[in-house]
């Protein structure tokens, strides 16, 4: 057994640690300052720089880091990206290296040959942005009670419906949107994803809708929307296992955003403890204030352990959605955790909307709603124990 | 053309070093080590002279154990062609240093040695200027700008002196030692670090290189920086004046 990472994969942690450190800390401030302003997801980063990132990105080579030779990208698999992941979360600029969003998986398991060339390779190579439609107002972790419904008529499919909670949708050049084809069948057999087009006739974009942690994800109403059957994604009535494994992915990433954004709330709380002076005693030799540091570590250490071994699972083609799971639950808790003691020892510091602690309490929050709430997570876990 | 540079292994500006109680060295225990910074702008001007030319290698060289193929590695993955690591574990003062790197020299015959001007852990400072001697080949230390020429035959470089700027030029083969401002380096691409497992790390040890290594300098003994006292606040600018002229007698 052998837990030290590869020379290389250290080296794409330092090369992203250092992008970090010389484009995205210093962009901090403006980025806090904006979302004062009331700006949201892409606008937090303004254009320009935005697009100074991601020249700088390309120019590194940090594009398409899961992404397959074949499609133009370094096939890296889930550990090294996981682990750029941690180090780009260790700072409250967003920036993701592209692809986008995390719809590769998915897509590289269903695409014909001709979805390939017109969706994949373009998503693949950073060109075109998408967004994925799953939740509905009445409907989120439980898809049997999703009510947007995909009719055949003749060789169209006729989509109507209501979806909810879409990020990045006004920004999306296609969204894949999953629907019902045929009732009470359910998540087996019954849910198709489509591909939507920007633009096509009868895709609403019905209301952007900020919520906390700085993102504003949007409502969209299909209103008899219809696709010729080359915009079917995958099997009719298959839909669900591969947007599954997005999931699963999407999940062990997740994993890697808690633990960058709490060991970022850790090093604060650590250089915090070491100067600050409280009735002649410095914070570091308070036992309270030790505690909060140790826990912190330990809780960072354990789920940092946790996305190593799901991410390195994942790569050697076992099924890790029970490891996701316990991710999922733990590392958005224990960054809960971590940055609500942060937030304590700051005192003022930490409330201030000038400090990246109040900004990071808030994005962690959502996190234990959005990819499937705790709670279910915690039941998905038990049930399949229990079945076992 | 050629271009050999060399790289030491030195541990990170950002680790906060401390001094053994003892004061024999520092503390090496999870500590991290990189390139020596001035050898990374050392290694970003090769590149860039070999970009510039569409030909030639830069070669890498580093005296150590093999630990130190982890700061080869990073080079190699910035874009250096191949690397020497000359084995060695004893401690080097800067003569030795340079009399092993002369035998290197000699062996791969370069147009050009770039180095940093001086490593962060020793600040030294004497071994590009030493390797010169040497050689006997020309040397322009502190670089802020290098222009090669059209002919390749030369070199012109501006260097950084006690106010102001100094050019200088003189034939190949010869010596650089670059200063702060002469590049940014670039990051080690990933396609970069991916090519880099594949290519060659020659090794060598330093004993059957014929080098005299015996040492001339003993390191007696370390002692961290004086820990800086608390400022003070005053209410009145003649408190102040009164201060810088009593106390911190500067006025």
């Amino acid at each position: 057994m052998d837990f030290e990472l590869p020379e290389e994969y250290r080296m794409l942690q330092e090369t992203v640690r250092r992008f970090v450190r010389q484009e995205l800390i210093p962009l901090e401030t403006t980025v806090l300052e904006r979302d004062t302003q009331g700006m949201t997801g892409e606008d937090l980063v303004p254009p320009e720089a935005e697009e100074r990132l991601l020249a700088v990105a390309q120019e590194a080579g940090l594009w398409g880091l899961d992404v397959p030779e074949e499609f133009g990208g370094l096939n890296l698999g889930a550990l090294p990206k996981c682990l750029a992941t941690e180090e780009l979360y260790k700072t409250i600029t967003p920036f993701t290296f592209p692809p986008d969003a995390p719809n590769l998986h998915m897509l590289m398991q269903t695409c014909t040959p001709e979805q390939r060339e017109k969706y994949l390779l373009p998503y693949a190579q950073g060109k075109a942005h998408s967004a994925i439609a799953i939740s509905e107002p009445g409907a989120g972790s439980d898809p049997a009670g999703m009510q947007t419904s995909a009719v055949k008529k003749g060789d169209q499919w006729v989509l109507n419906g209501r979806k909810i909670w879409i990020s990045r949708a006004h920004i999306a050049d296609f969204i894949i949107v999953m629907a019902v084809t045929e009732k009470g069948k359910g998540a087996r057999g019954g849910i198709t994803a489509f591909l939507v087009d920007k633009g096509t006739p009868g895709l609403v974009l019905q209301r952007q809708i900020p919520v906390i942690g700085g993102h504003a994800p949007w409502e969209l109403v299909f209103e008899d929307l219809t696709l010729p059957d080359s915009q079917v994604l995958g099997e009719v009535g298959q839909g669900f296992a591969p947007m599954q494994l997005r999931l699963t992915v999407r999940r062990l990433e997740m994993g890697s955003w808690c633990v960058g954004l709490a060991q970022r709330c850790l090093d604060m709380m650590v250089e915090y403890a070491k100067q600050r002076v409280t009735f002649g005693q410095k914070l570091a030799d308070r036992q309270a204030i030790q505690w909060f540091i140790a826990d912190s570590a330990t809780d960072i250490h354990a789920s940092r352990l946790m996305v190593h071994h799901g991410a390195w699972k994942f790569d050697q083609g076992d099924d890790v959605r029970q490891e996701a799971s316990m991710l999922k639950v733990f590392a958005t808790e224990m960054a809960t955790r971590v940055a609500d003691r942060a937030m304590q020892m700051h005192g003022g510091m930490g409330m201030s909307k000038e400090m990246p602690l109040e900004f990071i309490y808030r994005r962690l929050r959502p996190m234990r709603i959005f990819e499937g709430p705790t709670e279910i997570h915690r039941w998905v876990i038990a049930r399949k124990l229990l079945r076992d | 053309m050629k271009v050999l540079v060399t790289v030491k292994r030195v541990p990170d500006p950002e680790t906060t070093i401390r001094v053994k109680s003892d004061g024999s060295g520092i503390e090496t225990d999870n500590i991290k080590y990189v390139i020596n910074p001035f050898d990374e702008i050392a290694l970003e001007e090769a590149l860039r002279i070999k970009e510039k030319l569409g030909a030639g290698e830069v070669v890498l060289v580093s005296i150590g154990d093999s630990v130190v193929t982890e700061q080869l590695r990073t080079g190699l993955a910035m874009g250096a062609d191949r690397a020497i690591l000359v084995g060695c574990d004893q401690d080097l003062d800067s003569l030795a240093v340079a009399r092993i790197l002369a035998k290197i020299v000699e062996d791969e015959g370069p147009q050009l040695v770039l180095m940093g001007k001086q490593a962060i852990d020793d600040d030294a400072n004497q071994a590009g200027q030493m390797l010169a001697a040497l050689l006997g080949w020309p040397q322009a230390t502190f670089a802020s700008e290098v222009v090669l020429s059209d002919d390749q035959q030369a070199v012109k470089v501006t260097r950084e002196v006690d106010g102001g700027l100094e050019t200088i030029g003189f034939a190949l083969p010869g010596i650089i030692t670059s200063d702060l401002r002469l590049n940014e380096p670039r990051y080690a691409s990933l396609p970069g670090i991916m090519k880099a497992r594949k290519k060659e790390i020659k090794e060598v040890a330093a004993a059957d290189l014929d080098a005299d290594m015996s040492p001339r300098l003993t390191i007696n003994s370390l002692e961290p920086p004086t820990q800086k006292e608390a400022g003070k606040k005053v209410e009145t600018v003649e408190e102040l004046i009164g201060l810088l002229h009593d106390e911190a007698k500067v006025i």
